[in-house]
């Protein structure tokens, strides 16, 4: 009996601080080294924040690229593709663009009658933001089971803050959660963290939770409240950070969100430099 | 004779380098888009066969340093991912310690535990001190998706033993 519990504790303690050969360090010393820099980081001392995006910043870049390989393949195969179709490719182009010209014309009439009744109204016009947005490109997109993000290339040396909106063809598409100086982290809208006030075509108000899936929910809908498919869901505004109407996405017939930009997919996205008015996360 | 061994270092060093390669890249292992609720977590599978077979070709600083890059590359607080890879390596080395010869059945029975400790601390870890909330169900299916596959990658990882670095154990 004894000698069982003695060749447990040896082994147990070989195990825990056994070195040698390539094993540089114990795995104990280095359990102790890990959970200090694991509560340095989350209860944020002064000092680690900076170094902790000293560090973003360059394993973003390295990430970066090492996935080039892995960018490079898929993206060579559909230009091979696009390049043996592109007389069919330019004669649908040729198509499209007549169809916009005639459609250019309406929206600037629309726009214009839209700004003179505003004026009218003597409101803001909503889009007045626009100018201060940037384009970043995403530098990294790892698909982890657990959560849902992107990271860009654009930091707070432009003056990216935590919280402000972020869009892809002016949708939206999630919000700065994480700032270093030369890059950031966007928080999806499927992620199972992401909460967003949200409207309804009909004038509901609603919340959009991520479920960590590829569609988000709506939540706290109004009572008796009965979704009804492809109705268009928009930003309110309620929270101070997103533009109030932003487009989202719209709804499906099991009650989920279907996003008009799909988030796996996002190479370039913009930022819309509003100061939020009040701090997330 | 020099590029044999070059090519022999080159072979040994392939687990440490996937590993790398894996956190520090975009390549996931997380195949929603095969089957919703697919996701692996490989990363645990190479620290933990190799860990038991050649303890030489995986040093534990490489382990944590591997563990630290994921964590920044994930998004988790950091240090986190080295932890539990850090419990997978201390289950390993137990299991080598205690055991004279590993057949894929005990490895696989051993692999359960070391899987079991290690996403315990990381969800733990994560729920109580951290702002980040992950789905009881995903981990659930990550950790069930990690087991059911530790054989095909212990086929795998044992041929490439067999193949590149020589059938000598631990």
């Amino acid at each position: 009996m004894s000698v069982s519990r003695d060749d447990f504790s040896i082994a147990f303690r070989s195990a825990l601080l056994q070195r040698g050969g390539a094993q540089k360090f114990s795995v104990l010393s280095l359990i102790f080294l890990a959970l200090i820099i694991f509560f340095l980081d989350v209860y944020g001392v002064k000092f680690t924040k900076p170094i902790r995006g000293f560090i973003n910043d360059v394993v973003y870049r390295v990430t970066f690229l090492a996935s080039t390989p892995t960018r490079f393949f898929p993206q060579a195969g559909k230009d091979i593709s696009s390049y043996l179709s592109v007389r069919e490719e330019n004669k649908k182009l040729k198509e499209q663009l007549e169809k916009y010209k005639s459609l250019e014309l309406n929206v600037e009439f629309l726009s214009d009658e839209n700004k003179n009744l505003q004026k009218i109204l003597e409101t803001e016009y909503f889009n007045k933001n626009l100018t201060n947005i940037i384009l970043a490109k995403v530098l990294v997109d790892k698909n982890s089971p657990f959560l849902k993000s992107i990271i860009i290339n654009k930091g707070t040396r432009i003056g990216i803050l935590k919280g402000m909106p972020v869009t892809k063809d002016n949708y939206l598409v999630g919000r700065v959660v994480e700032t270093n100086y030369l890059s950031s982290r966007v928080l999806l809208l499927n992620d199972l963290n992401s909460r967003i006030p949200v409207t309804l075509d009909e004038g509901a108000q609603a919340i959009l939770s991520g479920s960590g899936g590829k569609n988000p929910n709506l939540e706290y809908l109004p009572e008796d409240y009965e979704i009804l498919e492809n109705t268009n869901v928009f930003a309110s505004g309620k929270d101070g950070i997103f533009n109030a109407g932003t487009p989202i996405g719209k709804t499906t017939e099991n009650g989920e969100v279907e996003l008009f930009v799909d988030p796996n997919q996002l190479s370039f996205v913009t930022v819309n430099l509003i100061k939020p008015t009040k701090e997330v996360f | 004779m020099a590029k044999g061994n070059i090519l022999n270092k080159l072979f040994a060093s392939g687990p440490l380098l996937l590993l790398y390669y894996l956190s520090i890249s975009e390549i996931d292992t997380n195949l929603e888009k095969l089957f919703e609720i697919l996701s692996l977590n490989l990363q645990i599978i190479i620290i933990y066969f190799w860990i038991i077979k050649r303890p030489n070709l995986m040093g534990t600083g490489h382990i944590f340093l591997a563990g630290l890059i994921n964590d920044v590359v994930m998004g988790f607080p950091l240090g986190i991912s080295s932890l539990s890879y850090l419990v997978v390596c201390f289950v390993g080395n137990y299991v080598r310690n205690k055991s004279v010869n590993t057949t894929i059945a005990s490895d696989w029975f051993t692999f359960l535990i070391a899987l079991l400790f290690a996403n315990l601390l990381f969800f733990s870890l994560l729920n109580n001190f951290s702002d980040i909330t992950i789905s009881y169900a995903k981990i659930s299916y990550n950790t069930f998706f990690t087991l059911f596959l530790f054989p095909v990658f212990w086929f795998l990882f044992n041929l490439y033993q067999m193949s590149f670095i020589g059938v000598q154990d631990a």
